[in-house]
């Protein structure tokens, strides 16, 4: 039962972040609880693992909106310049001529003149901006993948950062070959399907109350066993 | 009474892991003894779990009979069904619980980029095949997907309540019995 309580936490985080951009889903892993030479000790949650699909593709509009079409992450810098990792392409132009995301880190290596007018980011991450005199290329958006991705740490929302187990990041250029591509004026939506957590939450329920039944089953023999004297 | 304890526990142990991937649910099975009624629980290991949809590449379901060979932290093997991996950054595959994945006693290395195919074969990003789960004939890996377990839930939720039901016929048994020799001794002594 309380595996099946942290299965609907999980399921809950998901519906929660399922509107946020590049959000990924997670999923509970369940097993067996076993002791040397014992079985049958029921259930245990083995904690969520992050689901690291590709979430669907979506034109926004947005002046600097990136997706990425493939695996991998863009390097960001928190507000304490460490290296932060997302796939969140929402960026937006600051005062400071860095391009951020919504929850605050920047773009790592990019930074804007104040005088560009519009830029433009090639499918090979080049980012090339207009000026009122012409065009200059201002640099090239890399992409990090990780030798083992699934175990970086979700530190809130699409951001994760690297974690011992994850391995060193490599940074590639996009639109290699084999590689992950960029998508300018795109953004990926979270690839947590409502309908399908809508369904896992209800057979989590079905299976808490099933447990349920068995412990009341279970409670009711004892409590027959403990009128045995009396009858 | 003791039967339909065992009974019970079998049942609640199904239905407690009714969400865990791979697992083969046990049967009770009772035989008459001078005791009374033993039960015991049998794994059954012929019934095929459900096919998930995870879209992971590491999700691993074998469809017909085998199992994954995984080497504890301790290095001793054991089988399982459940086939959640993740690979680390030496290549090796780990399941949920750190297990690391055999093939042919050995540890099985996966390069970056390779997937899995329904042979069991490890084809890297440039087609070559780096490897194999090893698999009975007739066997196939699904990759992306996962086993869901074989438990009926109703046919559980039946056994509990059969279980709960034995269990008070026995006690109905058990107070009979306490009656008639309640009632035969008191007769004895009112007879002196």
């Amino acid at each position: 039962m309380a595996a099946q309580q942290q299965n609907l936490d999980t399921i809950a985080d998901d519906l929660a972040n399922a509107d946020v951009t590049a959000f990924k889903g997670s999923a509970q892993r369940f097993a067996e609880l076993t002791a040397p030479g014992e079985s049958g000790l029921g259930t245990i949650a083995l904690g969520p693992h992050v689901l690291l699909t590709q979430g669907k593709l979506e034109r926004s509009g947005g002046a600097f909106d990136l997706a990425i079409d493939g695996p991998g992450f863009f390097v960001v810098r928190d507000a304490h310049g460490r290296r932060c990792y997302t796939r969140d392409g929402a960026f937006e132009r600051a005062s400071d001529g860095t391009l951020r995301i919504a929850q605050g880190p920047r773009l790592d290596g990019i930074t804007v003149p104040p005088d560009a007018l519009s830029l433009r980011v090639a499918e090979n991450g080049t980012v090339r901006a207009t000026f009122a005199n012409g065009s200059r290329d201002l640099g090239r958006v890399r992409i990090a993948l990780f030798p083992a991705p699934d175990r970086l740490r979700n530190t809130g929302g699409a951001l994760f950062t690297a974690t011992p187990e994850a391995g060193r990041p490599r940074l590639v250029a996009p639109g290699s070959e084999n590689g992950p591509t960029l998508r300018f004026g795109m953004l990926e939506r979270s690839n947590v399907s409502i309908v399908a957590a809508m369904m896992q939450i209800l057979s989590a329920q079905r299976a808490y109350e099933a447990n349920a039944k068995g412990v009341q089953a279970a409670d009711e023999m004892l409590r027959i066993a403990n009128n045995l004297q009396r009858t | 009474m003791v039967a339909a304890r065992t009974r019970l526990e079998i049942a609640t142990e199904n239905l407690a892991n009714a969400s865990t991937d791979g697992f083969r649910h046990a049967t009770a099975r009772g035989a008459l003894t001078r005791n009374g009624v033993s039960v015991t629980a049998v794994a059954d290991a012929s019934v095929q779990g459900g096919l998930r949809h995870t879209g992971r590449d590491l999700d691993l379901a074998i469809v017909g009979p085998g199992s994954f060979v995984v080497a504890d932290a301790a290095g001793r093997h054991v089988t399982t069904r459940a086939g959640s991996f993740t690979r680390e950054r030496d290549g090796t595959l780990r399941d949920a619980t750190g297990r690391m994945l055999l093939a042919g006693g050995q540890p099985l290395h996966v390069p970056e980029g390779a997937s899995i195919d329904e042979h069991g074969r490890i084809v890297s990003a440039n087609g070559l095949v780096a490897g194999a789960i090893t698999l009975p004939a007739g066997s196939s890996v699904r990759s992306g997907f996962l086993e869901s377990a074989g438990v009926d839930a109703i046919h559980e939720m039946i056994d509990v309540l059969s279980a709960q039901r034995s269990f008070e016929s026995a006690q109905k048994v058990v107070s009979a019995i306490d009656r008639t020799r309640e009632k035969s001794s008191g007769d004895v002594a009112r007879l002196k």
